[in-house]
């Protein structure tokens, strides 16, 4: 093991690890922002769209991201679309990620108890307001952990973007690796950057379930402390 | 955009070969990932805790790396132990590494999902603590695995198109390849996509199969005891 030579790779490394970084959280910002919208439709939207996002998750979820890669590479620039190679990942990415944020967010959202939506709809509040002002804030706290995972895989899954040649940490070890053969230091450097990114959003994300999005508990909890001195 | 139906027709000998080396990797890869994930994950479940750190430290490492990167791990490392295999059995071997990583993760879960008291039970009545996870404990624990077994088969599945990367020659492989002799990008595409769709499909279908008929004894006994 030379320690020298990966010190020596290391910044070209973390240069390529920003690039996965980008991708992957636009590709969740996007995806999520998708996925609301649409898993929206398949909670309260009309029933005759139903079945269009059922079968977008199902495509999804039933091929491989390096077969939608490959699609969004060859079909993007067919259809008159000339995007660069990030914008390109960047909408394969999203694709890929709505669908699995769809079911995130339908069962957060569905995961509400009903009596919610019965007392908003008692009060007044139409179908998409309830939603708006009711449902989705106390399912935002749920979906938390889920796209935690959402965006580790999605992490992971921008590792595929190296087939398409976008410069991003795997296409930049393989580069390394191509020029030099030192094939284990590269890769040993790799899967330790890939494991720190992975492993401070899980942090992260913890963080935020418990600190920001704790609208629930944190009511739960003034209660708790009202009750010994009513 | 019309389709050239002809061509796809034409092209579906040699897409539908590769889907069966998909196949089989994929099935080889979940079969040893299987034995491999109930083993270790019975050590992590009742093994020394020198033996069960070292296994969780294992699954962090799959679970929390791309499998791209795994694959070129193996891609490179086996040949550096002295371990040379053709692209097919360095795919079946980099396909189980990942398989393992998982399957070890379900196993633990649905073992240590049973209820306490069986265990308890099976130790009370003289059971050495092996005899009671392979007779009580796995049994049981087994029937809980198929679903997520079977969405981990999907994923190998899934994860197999990236040994295109590795040159062996699966679908995902030999779709790009006609791509780029014949640029005919669309028909190849849904046709492949439809492919994995189908396989993906089927699976699902075989697992509800399993599980609600091969595997329901859990729910036999709890019938027979309502009566």
């Amino acid at each position: 093991m030379d320690l020298n030579f990966m010190i020596q790779i290391l910044p070209r490394l973390l240069r390529a690890s920003l690039t996965t970084i980008q991708v992957s959280l636009l590709s969740l910002l996007l995806g999520t922002l998708f996925g609301l919208l649409m898993g929206m439709i398949r909670v309260l939207g009309p029933r005759f769209l139903h079945p269009f996002v059922n079968a977008y998750v199902t495509f999804v979820r039933g091929t491989p991201v390096a077969v939608q890669i490959y699609a969004a590479f060859f079909l993007l620039p067919r259809i008159g679309l000339n995007w660069s190679l990030f914008e390109i990942s960047v909408f394969a990415l999203t694709f890929n990620s709505v669908g699995y944020q769809i079911e995130i967010i339908r069962a957060a959202l569905q995961s509400i108890d009903k009596g919610q939506h019965e007392a908003a709809a008692a009060i007044g509040l139409g179908k998409w307001k309830a939603m708006w002002l009711i449902t989705l804030p106390q399912a935002a706290q749920r979906m938390i952990p889920p796209l935690t995972n959402e965006l580790a895989n999605l992490i992971k899954a921008s590792s595929v973007l190296s087939i398409i040649a976008l410069y991003e940490l795997t296409r930049a070890g393989e580069a390394i690796i191509a020029s030099t053969f030192r094939y284990a230091e590269v890769l040993i450097l790799m899967s330790i950057l890939y494991f720190l990114m992975i492993q401070s959003l899980t942090e992260g994300s913890n963080y935020l379930e418990k600190n920001v999005f704790n609208f629930r508990t944190s009511r739960i909890k003034t209660r708790k402390i009202k009750q010994p001195a009513g | 955009m019309p389709l050239d139906l002809d061509f796809m027709i034409r092209i579906f000998p040699e897409l539908f070969r590769a889907l069966i080396l998909t196949v089989q990797i994929s099935f080889l890869a979940l079969l040893f990932g299987i034995v491999l994930g109930i083993l270790l994950g019975s050590l992590r479940v009742i093994g020394p805790r020198y033996i069960q750190i070292p296994i969780q430290w294992l699954v962090n490492y799959i679970r929390g790396t791309p499998q791209l990167v795994q694959f070129l791990i193996v891609y490179f490392a086996l040949p550096r132990i002295g371990i040379v295999l053709n692209e097919y059995w360095t795919g079946v071997v980099a396909l189980t590494v990942i398989a393992a990583g998982y399957e070890v993760e379900i196993v633990r879960a649905a073992i240590e999902s049973i209820d306490k008291g069986q265990k308890e039970a099976a130790l009370a009545v003289g059971m050495s603590e092996v005899k009671a996870l392979r007779l009580v404990l796995l049994p049981q624990a087994m029937r809980r695995m198929i679903p997520a077994l079977t969405n981990e088969l999907s994923n190998v599945i899934k994860a197999s198109a990236l040994l295109s990367v590795i040159a062996v020659n699966e679908l995902t492989k030999v779709g790009n390849k006609i791509i780029y002799e014949t640029f005919y990008f669309f028909e190849v595409l849904i046709e492949v996509a439809v492919l994995y769709l189908i396989v993906i499909g089927v699976l699902g279908w075989i697992s509800s199969y399993f599980e609600n008929k091969v595997f329901a004894y859990g729910e036999a006994i709890t019938a027979t005891e309502v009566r």
